[in-house]
């Protein structure tokens, strides 16, 4: 893979305070909550149902669902660590609902780094923001990147020794 | 509030373990293909043999997350929507029933919120592969708020492959309303 060894990002390429590549998703329409329903065959209503989610649930609007939410997240990060890194760790919290129409923002922005046998440990705050600048899914997340020269991230991923 | 939702049988909950629940099918091509259209994501590592091949994975594979939903419906068990479907209060939520784990008795909290995740990958599921997870209930606590009383509902489940390998432990908080 001469291409993807190119485009790899090294633990030395990356700095504490650098922002993760973002990445942009929707105008999320009630088309695509279903079809995502459809894809996981999961018929919770307050994503479809307008009626349940309104009336029943108290909710504004039938929601973008979290499980939607986080494959955005981990496409973010995958992306960014490219072919040769790993997403070993992921954490966010649902803590604001977007409803339909919204538009998502991923966003990452790198907290510390360190090296351990061998390989390069990224951490980094994560989160979605909506199209009124609302964070609705922070979390944090942990990236493994290759050193320059160094040995090739382990698949499968073997967590490091404490 | 009058006392609080965790009751001693719900306490009793919190440690324990579900029977493995192995999906009904194994990883299939045409599944994987919705679920990455569904999240627009295009990575060949998810369609194109060819691309897959030259790639750490050896194989098309699943999307990191694709465990948490590999668990369907068996063909010839009990339709949920048979009895379900004209409950009002029915939410059409039929994730949990894939846990193995018994459901928390929590009837004057009928709305349920996905409260997030906290994931570990170890390995993405090639096609073809047959996923076992376990879960249990690592933890079931309250929190009093604004909008009144909410329980939090933690399951910790491991996914493994058909060769006992790890692909990913989850730890999701379901949260009660």
């Amino acid at each position: 893979m001469p291409a993807e060894a190119q485009k790899q990002l090294f633990y030395e390429d990356v700095e504490i305070g650098q922002e993760i590549t973002p990445l942009m998703k929707g105008p999320m329409t009630t088309l695509h909550l279903m079809r995502w329903s459809a894809a996981i065959e999961n018929w919770h209503r307050i994503h479809y149902d307008r009626p349940y989610a309104v009336e029943h649930d108290k909710l504004p609007n039938v929601i973008v669902a979290g499980s939607w939410k986080q494959q955005a997240l981990v496409q973010m990060l995958k992306e960014w660590c490219g072919a040769g890194g790993w997403l070993w760790k992921i954490h966010y919290q649902f803590r604001a609902m977007d409803p339909v129409g919204a538009t998502l923002t991923c966003w990452g922005q790198i907290t510390d780094k360190y090296v351990r046998d061998g390989l390069g440990f990224v951490e980094c705050d994560i989160g979605m923001r909506n199209q009124d600048d609302q964070e609705t899914t922070p979390g944090t997340a942990v990236a493994v990147l290759p050193l320059r020269g160094g040995r090739p991230v382990p698949y499968p991923f073997v967590a490091p020794q404490k | 509030m009058d006392g609080s939702y965790i009751t001693l049988e719900i306490k009793a909950l919190i440690g324990m373990e579900g029977e493995p629940q192995t999906s009904c099918e194994p990883v299939e091509r045409s599944e994987v293909r919705r679920f990455a259209q569904a999240v627009m994501d295009d990575d060949p590592i998810f369609w194109n043999d060819a691309d897959a091949k030259n790639t750490r994975y050896g194989a098309v594979v699943a999307p990191p997350l694709f465990p948490l939903f590999a668990h369907r419906r068996p063909p010839g068990s009990p339709d949920p929507l048979a009895t379900a479907a004209t409950d009002p209060d029915f939410d059409g939520f039929v994730g949990l029933l894939t846990t193995g784990l018994p459901p928390v008795p929590l009837p004057m909290l009928p709305r349920l919120l996905n409260g997030g995740n906290e994931v570990e990958f170890y390995q993405l599921p090639k096609l073809g592969e047959r996923i076992t997870a376990r879960a249990k209930y690592l933890d079931i606590y309250e929190k009093t708020g604004r909008s009144g009383t909410m329980v939090f509902i933690v399951v910790e489940t491991r996914y493994t492959n058909q060769h006992n390998e790890l692909l990913m432990i989850s730890r999701l908080t379901l949260i009660r309303r």
